[in-house]
C-alpha cells in the first residue's frame, strides 16, 4: 500500500532566498558585466531572494550600499571594474557598515586578490564559471552565519 | 610556437565550454596559419604581454554566438545585442582567466588586455611573424576556433 510519505509535498523546501522570518533577503549585486550580473540575479531571483539593485562599477556600488542601508542583507561584489575595483568598494562599504557581508566574485587565476579580500572583510569568494548550487551554497552559508 | 603555450588555452576552452553549455564538446584537429586567414563574424580577442606576446582570438560565425549566448543565458536570446556581446566577451574572460593561470604556473609572466569583441562580415586577421595555432572546438552550438598567436619577447 501506498503511504503519503511515498508522495513527498514538492513545496516541503523553503526556498533559499527568503529568511525564517518570511522576508527575502535583499542583495546589491556589483558587476560590471552584464552577462554576470543577469546571471547571478536570475539565480537568486528564483529561490527568492530580492535583488536591491545591480550596479556595474565599484563606485556605483558603494553609493548605492550607502543609499540601501539599512535594507540590503549581502553584496556580490566582482573584482575587476573600471573607475573603483571590488576590493576598494569592499573596503569603503566595510568603512561605512563593519557588518556588511559581502561575497566576492572573480575569475580563476586572482587567488592574490581574492586573499587580500578576505583580509579586508569579505565574508566568501565564488569563482566564475558560476553555476547555480554554488552560488547558492555560498550565498546561503554567509547569511547563516 | 611552443606547445606549452597552446595547451593551456586548450584545455582551458574544452573546460570552460563544457561547463557553461553542459554538453560534449570535441576537439578537432589543429592547424598552423602563418598568412592572413578569415575571421568567422564574431571573434573576441585578448592581447597578452609580458615575457610572451601576441593575442588569442575566439572565433565564431554569428548563429553559434547567438546560439552560445542563449544556451548560457538560458533564454533565446535572436539578435547580437549587448547581452550577448557580453556574455562572449565573459566567455573569453573564463577561458582565458583559466588559460593563464596555467601558464603563469609553469612560470611565464605577462598581462592581459580586457577582451574586445568584433562583429562584422569578411573579416580576416593578420600576425606579423608569428604563425597562428588554431584549435578547433565543436560545440552543440556550432564550431569556435580558438585562434592563438603567442611569441617569446625577443
Amino acid at each position: 500500500m501506498k503511504t503519503k510519505d511515498d508522495f513527498p509535498s514538492l513545496n516541503e523546501r523553503p526556498a533559499e532566498g527568503v529568511g525564517p522570518d518570511g522576508v527575502p533577503f535583499r542583495v546589491l549585486i556589483v558587476d560590471d558585466s552584464m552577462f554576470i550580473g543577469k546571471q547571478i540575479s536570475q539565480i537568486l531571483s528564483s529561490e527568492g531572494f530580492e535583488i536591491a539593485g545591480i550596479c556595474a562599477d565599484g563606485a556605483a556600488g558603494m553609493e548605492r550600499y550607502k543609499e540601501l542601508f539599512p535594507n540590503v542583507d549581502i553584496v556580490t561584489m566582482d573584482i575587476t571594474m573600471p573607475k573603483m575595483d571590488g576590493i576598494t568598494a569592499l573596503r569603503k562599504i566595510i568603512e561605512f557598515d563593519k557588518n556588511a557581508k559581502v561575497v566576492m566574485i572573480s575569475a580563476l587565476g586572482k587567488q592574490d586578490l581574492v586573499k587580500q579580500a578576505l583580509v579586508t572583510g569579505a565574508k566568501s569568494y565564488i569563482v566564475k564559471p558560476l553555476d547555480r548550487k554554488k552560488v547558492l551554497e555560498r550565498i546561503v552559508a554567509v547569511l547563516n552565519k | 610556437m611552443r606547445v606549452e603555450y597552446i595547451n593551456p588555452f586548450v584545455e582551458a576552452s574544452f573546460n570552460v565550454l563544457r561547463e557553461v553549455l553542459q554538453s560534449d564538446v570535441k576537439r578537432g584537429e589543429l592547424y598552423l596559419k602563418s598568412t592572413s586567414m578569415p575571421v568567422m563574424g564574431v571573434a573576441a580577442i585578448v592581447g597578452l604581454a609580458g615575457d610572451v606576446e601576441g593575442r588569442v582570438l575566439f572565433d565564431m560565425d554569428k548563429p553559434t554566438a547567438l546560439k552560445v549566448a542563449s544556451a548560457m543565458n538560458g533564454e533565446e536570446l535572436p539578435t547580437m545585442d549587448d547581452l550577448v556581446k557580453a556574455t562572449i566577451t565573459e566567455l573569453a574572460n573564463m577561458i582565458t582567466a583559466q588559460a593563464v593561470t596555467k601558464l603563469h604556473e609553469l612560470g611565464f609572466r605577462f598581462d592581459l588586455t580586457p577582451p574586445a569583441i568584433f562583429t562584422g562580415d569578411n573579416m580576416e586577421v593578420t600576425d606579423q611573424d608569428v604563425e597562428a595555432l588554431i584549435v578547433p572546438m565543436e560545440v552543440p552550438q556550432g564550431r569556435i576556433e580558438i585562434n592563438v598567436a603567442i611569441r617569446e619577447r625577443s
